[in-house]
């Protein structure tokens, strides 16, 4: 890297800052996935804890949005997988203005918002249902339908992308040879184009599941009533948290590291075979396996597993006793201090000032919410094992989250 | 008409009549069921009145321009400040998060390019990638529990004693910009590499060679190559910011819309589907405004979008 | 069997462009036969016209007597080897081979036969199931011409199939091609712009020129008796010495030019006026030193360079402002030392130097 105009250590230094920046926020959140807190952070440190896992597993919601989600996903993978072949297969046969055209058409979809095409599928097919007369219960008012439908109407973009651009390396010289040889279109079409074509067919049907279900814009309007996995996540944000959702994060950072190590394990060793043949590594029957993506699948798999069934054997409940009796001990002595304070303050003067805060605040939160506060005591320290109240403002995040919440600042 | 025949026939011709088949009819139905049929749809929609599904199709049910008469007027008889307000602070931070994005990320395309190698360079892409195989609602949770009032920030801030009280930065929409900067980083770093990967190194070393120091190198070598694909990274940063819903519902301010919201609130609040429907227009017609302006200006083809 | 190929009165247009303009010859059957041409003077159009992937604006195309309009390539008996092989990336060598049997039906068992078989003869056995990548290139030609094969055709198409390899694999592949063209007797139409592979190689040559053919004949006839201006310098190395015509008697003509009056023979057996601008066209081996004063059909020219290849020494020569080049043979010890400047006397046989009209084109000489 020390080649790079600027100096190697800015352009090091800045990479390194930036991959902080992409890396921070995860990290961070996967910490907090283990904390025995009810609000997902890092400091101060409680228990460690494996029970916000079995939270999650427990949310009914997530769960059958995420069979929903699962289900839409398969569905959006086997339409807009061949819609985007086709139109990528068009594209190529076309001449240059027409081509421009089409693609231009082609590649809207991605630069509408999701909000629009979200509505736009609803109100569209909300139409045909009162042109042929169908009534609620048919599929024009289905939010699996419509959410199957609004996605494919851009996802199919992205596949398209993905096939043009293994398109561009095609030879079309190939299927003219594979025609003088003698092959119909065809089998011209199955036995060369096809073939070529499997790793992108691979790559968007990939592209295509992760894409629908990750979406939001489109999907929470095209689901009407019902919910996917995002959706069920989405409003479960929305209305406070827990850190069950960091668990959630750490199963898919587990997820996406391993396919991510084993797809490049795979690119490794294509790219080493293509090249120099079997050598180093890939000489010996023993190393070859050993480096296969398959054994490295199973390994992080299995290393997984075995993490998690760890995990699920993890007792906190020792940690959190004690952290609920320091609590309350904590919550008594500033009871007490407090009754003193008000004993004295009641002896003294009736028209003393305001009393003083505690010199050494010992609540968890640093007092950020009580700092000089007149409030009743108690309602500064939140009881221990409580989840958060969402209409109080004893949140960690002042109550900013509340939706609808016009709370003036504070 | 010929000339879709004669398509047509070259590509039966090629690779053989099922594969025309099917080829042509994917496209059709792609086209206008599942895109051009549903805009007309949700335009014509917007033009009607909010009417019990008993009424739809009676005698009242006639065209109007209600919906659009609200974005501009309200209901009362000054201008609707207050919902076009919300659609230009949109596309003005929409913007704003797209310039980060281009500063930000315009160094590591380059270091991607022409500086990392081996191992390095496919590190990073792996690096840049795997971020963005975390579901978006969940990105946006993570900024939360980031920039929260006792969140790491608010944390290292206080104990570096750089502030006493917790900072509001969800309130100062810094987590709901960062956010949005961070969720489109990949698309802009791609983008941007795509365009100066094609630059000779030769070119660098020439004008380094002539005494060029490095950010004049960048301004007359390196950024000229680049701006094809500075715009059509911003181009769809831009639009994918002006649209997104889940990150402003996250981790919005209270007191701060995004328009898209305001679409959502008129469908799933108010219940008023044609006045959603007439936002959500104006939207998609800002949008594209937006877009042929840009390419128009920085005179970028469509077709180098999604490259 | 062996088939002709009749191209009749074949023209060729994209648009507003002619890449192929009245093309009318016939190649029998069991010949080896070039087509020559710089690039971009519609050899290959004309091929993939043979083909099938491009269908003549005007004439016929005719294979073995039958009319081939409407004939897809998939059911003409012609298989082409394309400039860069075409071979299949993804398909074993052996699969590559037997592509044409297996989309004909033939069963697993019988194509990885007749495969072998093929390796065998183009010298390639037990490559069968390696992948294409890992061939050399004159060994991945040798296996785009067994794929051909194996497709059982009655015309061989080869398009500038050697232009990928280098000079020593290109002169072996040469003999090679040949050698396997006389073995199986197939037709071979072949197309380069290399005129020693279709000298050494072809039976007959057809000359091309911005889409118009030239002249057809064999090679000596081609680089002795060139019909065209453009013949005779794209084919091989030739002097020109312009001039006006002075009489001809029979087909001798006499020419008055910059050099002094110098004859050729008549090219095409035209008829020249008097006064008529012509060409004289001499080949550099032509041409000799001559120890004598200037006669009839000799000048006096300056020695500026001398080239020594070995074999052959080149002269660069300089007479009334014309550069020329004369050839010699290095015959052992040298003909005399290189010659100084200064004035020499270059002589030249009348009967192998050639007058064409300036500006005469194909139809001309047709």
């Amino acid at each position: 890297m020390n080649r790079a105009i600027g100096g190697g250590l800015f352009s090091l230094g800045y990479a390194l800052l930036f991959f902080l920046f992409l890396f921070g926020p995860l990290i961070i959140m996967v910490i907090t996935a283990f904390n025995s807190s009810a609000f997902p952070r890092i400091v101060p440190w409680e228990c460690f804890t494996t029970d916000w896992f079995g939270v999650l597993f427990a949310n009914q919601r997530l769960m059958t949005g995420l069979w929903a989600s699962l289900w839409i996903g398969f569905a959006v993978v086997a339409l807009s997988v061949p819609l985007g072949l086709a139109g990528a297969l068009a594209l190529s046969d076309l001449g240059p203005k027409a081509r421009a055209a089409l693609y231009g058409t082609l590649i809207t979809p991605i630069l509408i918002p999701g909000v629009v095409i979200g509505i736009s599928t609803i109100v569209f097919w909300g139409a045909v249902a009162r042109g042929v007369g169908a009534g609620y219960d048919s599929p024009f008012f289905n939010g699996i339908f419509l959410t199957l439908l609004g996605q494919v109407s851009f996802i199919a973009s992205y596949t398209m992308l993905i096939f043009i651009s293994r398109l561009q390396r095609f030879d079309p010289l190939l299927t003219e040879a594979a025609l003088d040889l003698g092959a119909t279109p065809g089998q011209a079409f199955r036995r060369i184009l096809l073939p070529f074509m499997k790793p992108a067919i691979g790559s968007a049907a990939f592209i295509a599941f992760l894409a629908s279900f990750e979406n939001y814009n489109t999907t929470v309007f095209t689901i009407l009533s019902g919910n996917t996995f995002t959706t069920a996540l989405a409003s479960k944000v929305r209305l406070g948290t827990d850190p069950s959702l960091s668990a959630l994060a750490v199963i898919i950072i587990a997820l996406t590291l391993i396919g991510a190590m084993v797809r490049e394990a795979h690119a490794r060793r294509g790219e080493r075979l293509r090249r120099s043949g079997p050598s180093g590594l890939y000489a010996s029957p023993l190393t070859r396996t050993l480096v296969h993506p398959a054994t490295i699948f199973v390994a992080l798999a299995g290393f997984a597993a075995f993490l998690a069934w760890q995990g699920s054997r993890h007792d906190a409940s020792v940690c959190r006793a004690n952290i609920l009796r320091e609590k309350q001990e904590m919550q008594e002595r500033l009871l007490r201090e407090q009754q003193e304070r008000m004993h004295r303050l009641q002896q003294q003067a009736p028209a003393a000032a305001a009393p003083q805060a505690p010199g050494n605040n010992p609540s968890p939160f640093g007092g950020a919410f009580n700092p000089n506060t007149l409030a009743p005591p108690a309602s500064t320290i939140p009881a221990p094992a409580a989840p958060p109240p969402a209409s109080a403002n004893p949140s960690p995040f002042g109550g900013a989250f509340a939706p609808g919440s016009l709370a003036p600042k504070q | 008409m010929s000339a879709l025949r004669r398509i047509f026939a070259g590509m039966a011709s090629r690779h053989g009549l099922g594969v025309a088949f099917f080829v042509a009819g994917a496209v059709l139905v792609w086209i206008f069921v599942l895109i051009v049929l549903p805009q007309v749809a949700m335009l014509d929609f917007s033009l009607r009145h909010n009417l019990p599904r008993s009424e739809i199709g009676g005698p009242r049910d006639v065209y109007t321009l209600d919906n659009y008469r609200y974005f501009l007027f309200g209901s009362g008889s000054g201008l609707n400040t207050l919902d076009m307000g919300v659609l230009v602070k949109t596309f003005a931070a929409a913007a704003f998060v797209t310039l980060i994005d281009i500063v930000i990320c315009y160094p590591i395309a380059f270091i991607l390019a022409h500086s990392a190698t081996g191992v390095g360079a496919r590190l990073m892409i792996v690096g840049l990638i795997v971020p963005f195989w975390i579901n978006d609602i969940l990105r946006a949770f993570a900024f939360r529990v980031l920039f929260g009032a006792t969140g790491v920030v608010n944390g290292i801030g206080q104990a570096l004693g750089l502030w006493d009280t917790p900072v509001d930065f969800i309130r100062a929409d810094v987590a709901l910009y960062s956010a949005l900067a961070y969720t489109y980083v990949l698309m802009m770093v791609f983008s941007i590499y795509g365009a100066v990967e094609t630059l000779d190194r030769n070119q660098i070393e020439a004008a380094r060679d002539m005494g060029a120091s490095w950010w004049r190198v960048h301004w007359r070598v390196v950024l000229p190559v680049a701006k094809p694909g500075i715009a059509s990274g911003a181009t769809m940063v831009f639009m994918l910011t002006a649209g997104a819903l889940a990150a402003p519902q996250i981790l919005g301010g209270p007191s701060n819309l995004w328009f898209t919201q305001l679409i959502y609130q008129w469908f799933n609040d108010a219940g008023d589907w044609q006045r959603g429907a007439a936002y959500s227009t104006i939207l998609l017609i800002a949008c594209l405004i937006f877009v042929f302006l840009t390419m128009r200006v920085f005179r970028v083809s469509i077709g180098a979008i999604g490259k | 069997m062996t088939k002709d190929v009749v191209l009749d009165h074949v023209s060729i247009r994209f648009g507003s462009y002619t890449a192929v303009d009245n093309a009318h010859l016939s190649i029998q059957g069991g010949e080896f036969f070039s087509f020559l041409g710089p690039s971009g003077c519609g050899k290959t159009t004309l091929l993939r016209c043979i083909s099938g992937f491009v269908q003549p604006t005007e004439g016929r195309v005719l294979i073995g007597g039958q009319d081939m309009k409407n004939v897809g390539p998939n059911k003409r008996p012609t298989a082409l080897i394309f400039q860069n092989l075409a071979l299949f990336p993804l398909l074993s060598v052996a699969e590559n081979i037997a592509f044409p049997l297996e989309v004909r039906g033939v069963g697993r068992k019988d194509r990885r036969k007749r495969a072998d078989e093929l390796l065998e003869m183009i010298a390639l056995p037990g490559t069968g199931d390696k992948k294409v990548h890992e061939l050399s290139g004159g060994q991945r030609q040798r296996v785009a011409i067994a794929r051909a094969l194996a497709a059982d055709p009655d015309i061989l198409l080869l398009d500038e199939p050697l232009s990928a390899l280098d000079l020593k694999l290109r002169q072996h592949m040469r003999t090679e091609l040949r050698a396997i063209q006389q073995r199986v007797g197939l037709t071979f139409i072949y197309i380069t712009h290399d005129q020693g592979e279709a000298l050494t190689m072809s039976d007959r040559v057809a000359v091309m020129n911005a889409g118009v053919i030239e002249q057809v004949g064999d090679p000596k006839t081609i680089y002795n008796r060139p019909r065209t201006p453009f013949v005779a310098s794209f084919v091989g190395e030739t002097n020109s010495i312009p001039g006006q015509v002075v009489a001809q008697f029979g087909t001798t003509v006499t020419l008055q030019t910059p050099l002094g009056t110098l004859s050729g023979q008549s090219g095409g057996g035209r008829d020249h006026r008097p006064g008529a601008a012509c060409l004289l066209f001499i080949r550099p081996e032509q041409l000799f030193t001559s120890g004598s004063a200037p006669g009839a059909n000799s000048f006096l020219a300056d020695c500026e360079a001398e080239e020594f290849e070995g074999s052959v020494q080149t002269l660069h020569l300089k007479a009334a402002g014309l550069p020329l080049r004369l050839c010699r043979m290095n015959a052992g010890g040298l003909t005399a030392a290189a010659p100084g400047p200064g004035a020499l006397t270059i002589g030249y046989d009348p009967q192998a130097a050639i007058v064409l009209p300036q500006g005469a084109d194909a139809d001309a000489a047709a």
